[in-house]
């Protein structure tokens, strides 16, 4: 027995239950052989069931008990005398025509099946009850051919291109069929809109060598605009954002209550996806169905797209949508100077922000400060920034005045600005970072090093390569043990992410850093880069006895259990997590 | 096979060490348990004499001191600890308690039944004997139906299903690649082999197993692969496996056909008939996919024995903790009233009508049944990622499965007269 066989069997009975007390009375009669089905004594359940229908042969709770029971037990053949006795005394019950039905399915009587279920059919000539039932009894013995000739009977002598489109669309499914799924989907969408979630629900799972045909059926030039929208949410599922979205902006020609329900829903379904493109369609949609709600709603829905479109990449979207509303909230003017920032007008984003002074909260206003300051140190206008941080006394802020001191040369400054910005200020990474250069800084005896300075500026500005070179020479100039292998680790570092050329740069300076030796953390923590290196281009066992050389040369370093865990990897003793 | 499975006797625990010692603290010091077994099983494969000091501080080992080891006891963050002259104070705690020191002798030879195509990381004993670093082979059908077992000292069984109704998933994941893969590979290894049915197959192999256990293996079986195997054992001549696996249907006197003295542990099992339900039968007691059926998890108790009159017992159950919370697989735990009597029990729920772990002698061998699938993902779900082992290096369940490993090691005592 399949579980749709079981399910129907429940189903009926919850009808039968809910249609008629007194048949709900007869139903409890039965109560002792449901509790021991559910304990699994099947023949003690049948045993029962029998009983009851011998008292009361139309019981369907009991018939139907026993067609679960017996199916089990391998005993269906005692079921058929029952079930056409009960059929003969109420021939017009669905519920037993459609019990009879599986019952001769289940005894894998197919010629029966069909004469049975054509008599049913000739009784309700207008009814499509008889085929269902039909097709699915041999469905659920797996019979697909035999059940797509009973539903395609169906459709023929009831006439209507969308007739039992469903099921054949779910047949087609479940015998690998997707193309011929996707058309007898195209046909139930067309005869009844509420499909269609459904029908890209389904199709969302095909496989990937057939999405192009699948979607050639959903989106080509014949396709109706319901089916079209369907094909636009099976690309969403299927991770193609761009294209459903072409798909999608295809079918707004209509201002109707379909197309704003269709563009919410494509909307929810793009959210699901976390990719940049994802954001971005999702940030179109809701444009565009923002133009179809009163406000506040339209206003928070372009706030949100806003978001999703500078979330996506798409900052000359998101300007769109803001400059297209001139009455834009606090929440509008911010993002519109993000992304003026973002786009480099800092002058403008500069002025505005002294303008909408009162319009942005606070917070917003230091946020924008801030971005402001990082935006002009990244093009080296150090006296800038520090003017654009005015005299915001916030911990973020002195925090960003320390690294203003820093790129200066001014490393005693630096340090004192992040001793009082504390460990907390501005997000984890930034907070992380601001306390790897204070573990740095520590290290060098001097107040100042215009060298170093510069050279991090480099790095800021995103010059990975001037930058290696700068912080070599900036080391040079330092002790080794009074700076200069901490300086080279971060050359390094830098060298090792930036890949390529720069990898034999990092090995270089790794194996300076070994090499020295000391107290200080740069020697294991350099080991250990150099490990990871290796590991990430394909040579582990290489890294294998730096791995060990760490563990055993500094066994009280923090790198150790990092040490250990990438050993493990290495030797392939755990899984890739 | 070269080392007798029957250890209800072991050599005179007494024994001084006269060159400088490690001792592995296997108690909460430990830094980390797991890499312990490897490093002991590293130890005697390499010919070197270690013990297993039972109940001593949480089952601890005793290695030579080397260079050597004390290197890869570093590397792998294992705790270890001196004990020149510590050892007298150390033995004679061991001689005055509930304690004994059983010599390791010979590394056993391992193997892991599992299909070609497993991942390394498909079930527990597997990822634990990978994060130990213990060596070890993987065989599977063709290998045992050919005497493959001879050239092992100790078969692992993890989550195959011996009835051949591939966990009786095949209705459930109709469709799905990985089960036709299996359904595939099985069919194909059945006709290879000149079997007619999977089901047939797999009874085969279950007495091969059955006898590798009797010539001396040392067996240890985890998740569905205990229920299974001894309901494959009883159903020699009876159809138990559904339509959809060979064929025809169960026998409907199947229940009353079983022959139990060809199992290992159960007896008296009731089975499971519906093929849409992925449970085999009552042996196993919380029915994970039994509907209403299924029982929640609760916390296992390891029994305590005698390390000087029980020593296989007390090596299997040796753990830091005494009570380790339970996890489920396909086959949880054991209902009591389905063991056989003489099967030991290792570790139980208290008030519970199912146990834990459970253990017994078969003809020269013995056999370890462990119920669950991975004691680090207690409601493992199909695709669930794989356990990483370097997070729980001091895994209660884990060790528990290493105890099976090493407890092969172990060097038998001539009996007393």
């Amino acid at each position: 027995m399949t579980r749709s066989l079981n399910w129907a069997a429940v189903a009926s009975l919850v009808l039968v239950f809910s249609a008629d007390p007194g048949r709900a009375a007869r139903g409890q009669a039965i109560g002792p052989g449901f509790e021991l089905e559910r304990s699994g004594r099947y023949a003690d359940a049948a045993t029962i069931y029998f009983t009851t229908v011998r008292s009361d042969p139309t019981n369907l709770p009991a018939l139907l008990g026993l067609e679960r029971t017996l199916f089990v037990l391998n005993r269906m053949s005692e079921l058929l005398p029952l079930v056409q006795q009960a059929r003969a005394r109420l021939p017009e019950s669905p519920a037993l025509r459609s019990l009879e039905l599986r019952v001769y399915a289940a005894l894998n009587q197919t010629d029966s099946l069909a004469a049975i279920a054509l008599r049913w059919a000739a009784s309700v000539p207008r009814s499509d009850a008889p085929y269902r039932e039909w097709g699915l009894a041999l469905v659920d013995r797996r019979m697909w051919d035999e059940a797509r000739r009973a539903y395609l009977t169906g459709r023929k002598t009831l006439g209507g291109e969308g007739t039992l489109a469903i099921e054949l669309a779910e047949l087609e499914q479940r015998a690998g069929n997707w193309e011929a799924s996707a058309a007898e989907w195209v046909r139930a969408v067309t005869r009844s809109a509420d499909v269609g979630p459904n029908a890209a629900s389904q199709l969302a799972d095909a496989p990937a060598p057939v999405h192009e045909h699948v979607a050639r059926i959903l989106t080509g030039p014949d396709a109706s605009v319901r089916v079209r929208r369907v094909g636009a949410e099976v690309l969403l599922a299927w991770g193609q954002p761009n294209e459903a979205w072409v798909v999608m902006d295809q079918t707004l020609g209509q201002d109707d209550s379909d197309t704003q329900v269709a563009l919410r829903r494509f909307a929810d379904l793009a959210g699901a996806l976390p990719t940049p493109e994802g954001h971005r369609v999702r940030g179109m949609a809701l444009t565009r169905w923002a133009d179809f709600v009163p406000s506040p709603v339209s206003d928070r829905a372009r706030a949100e797209a806003v978001r999703e479109l500078l979330e996506g990449g798409d900052r000359a979207g998101a300007r769109r949508v803001l400059e297209a509303h001139a009455d834009a909230t606090a929440l509008g003017q911010a993002s519109l100077l993000q992304i003026l920032i973002a786009d480099g007008q800092l002058d403008v984003a500069a002025a505005r922000l002294e303008a909408s002074k009162t319009a942005l909260t606070a917070d917003d206003r230091g946020a924008l400060r801030l971005a402001l300051a990082q935006a002009r140190i990244a093009r080296g206008e150090l006296d800038r920034a520090d003017a654009a941080l005015g005299d915001d006394s916030s911990v973020a802020a002195i925090a960003q005045r320390g690294w203003i001191a820093l790129y200066r040369g001014n490393l005693k400054g630096a340090m004192e600005a992040f001793r009082v910005a504390g460990p907390y200020a501005t997000d984890r990474a930034a907070a992380t970072e601001r306390t790897a250069m204070m573990a740095l800084l520590q290290r060098i005896q001097e107040e100042s090093s215009p060298e170093l300075g510069a050279a991090l500026l480099t790095l800021a500005r995103g010059d990975s390569v001037a930058a290696i070179a700068a912080l070599r020479r900036a080391a040079s100039r330092l002790p080794v043990q009074g700076g200069r292998l901490e300086v080279q680790l971060l050359a390094g570092q830098v060298a090792a992410q930036k890949g390529g050329d720069q990898e034999a740069i990092a090995v270089a300076l790794f194996d300076e850093v070994v090499r020295a030796g000391g107290e200080g953390a740069a020697p294991p923590a350099a080991e250990l880069d150099w490990a990871r290196l290796l590991v990430r281009t394909g040579r582990s066992a290489e890294a294998i006895p730096h791995l060990e050389h760490l563990i055993l040369t500094y066994p009280n370093s923090a790198f150790v259990p990092e040490a250990r865990r990438v050993l493990e990897r290495a030797k392939g003793a755990i899984p890739k997590s | 096979m070269t080392i007798g499975a029957r250890l209800s006797s072991f050599l005179p625990s007494f024994r001084h060490s006269v060159i400088p010692s490690l001792l592995i603290p296997m108690d909460d010091a430990q830094t980390d348990h797991l890499k312990a077994y490897g490093l002991t099983y590293k130890a005697i494969q390499a010919g070197l004499k270690a013990e297993w000091l039972l109940n001593y501080r949480g089952g601890s080992f005793l290695v030579p001191d080397l260079d050597a080891l004390r290197r890869d006891a570093a590397l792998n963050g294992i705790r270890f600890e001196p004990v020149d002259s510590g050892m007298p104070a150390v033995r004679g705690e061991i001689e005055a308690n509930n304690m004994d020191a059983v010599p390791l002798e010979k590394a056993p030879k391992v193997a892991v039944y599992a299909p070609p195509n497993a991942a390394p990381w498909d079930d527990a004993v597997t990822m634990a004997l990978q994060y130990a670093g213990i060596p070890f082979t993987k065989i599977w059908d063709a290998d045992v139906v050919n005497g493959g077992l001879r050239d092992y000292d100790w078969l692992h069984l993890h989550h195959e299903d011996f009835t051949g109704q591939y966990s009786k998933f095949f209705l459930i994941y109709s469709g799905l690649p990985w089960l036709a893969e299996m359904v595939q590979r099985n069919s194909d290894m059945a006709r290879r082999l000149g079997f007619q049915t999977v089901p047939d197959l797999k009874k085969a192999v279950a007495r091969g197993i059955h006898g590798y256990v009797e010539n001396g293996g040392f067996l240890f079986a985890m998740c569905t692969a205990t229920e299974t195997i001894d309901l494959a054992l009883a159903a020699e001549h009876v159809d138990i496996a559904a339509t959809f696996a060979d064929g025809t249907p169960i026998d409907p006197d199947a229940d009353a056909k079983l022959d139990w003295s060809k199992s290992f542990a159960f007896t008296s099992a009731h089975l499971e008939p519906n093929p849409l339900v992925a449970s085999f039968s009552d042996i196993d007691g919380h029915q994970v996919n039994g509907g209403a059926r299924r029982q929640p998890l609760g916390a296992f108790t390891l029994f305590n024995f005698s390390a000087k009159i029980d020593p296989v017992p007390t090596m299997l159950v040796q753990n830091h903790r005494q009570v380790v919370s339970d996890f489920y697989g396909l086959t949880t735990s054991f209902t009591r009233n389905r063991l056989k009597p003489g099967v030991t029990i290792l570790a139980e729920e208290e008030g519970a009508p199912w146990v834990k772990y459970v253990h017994g002698d078969l003809g020269k061998g013995t056999w370890t049944f462990f119920g669950g699938h991975d004691p680090e993902d207690p409601q493992h779900q199909i695709g669930d990622p794989p356990t990483d082992l370097s997070l729980h290096p001091h895994s209660p369940g884990y060790r528990l499965i290493l105890n099976n490993v090493l407890f092969p090691a172990a060097k038998k005592r001539e009996l007393k007269t």
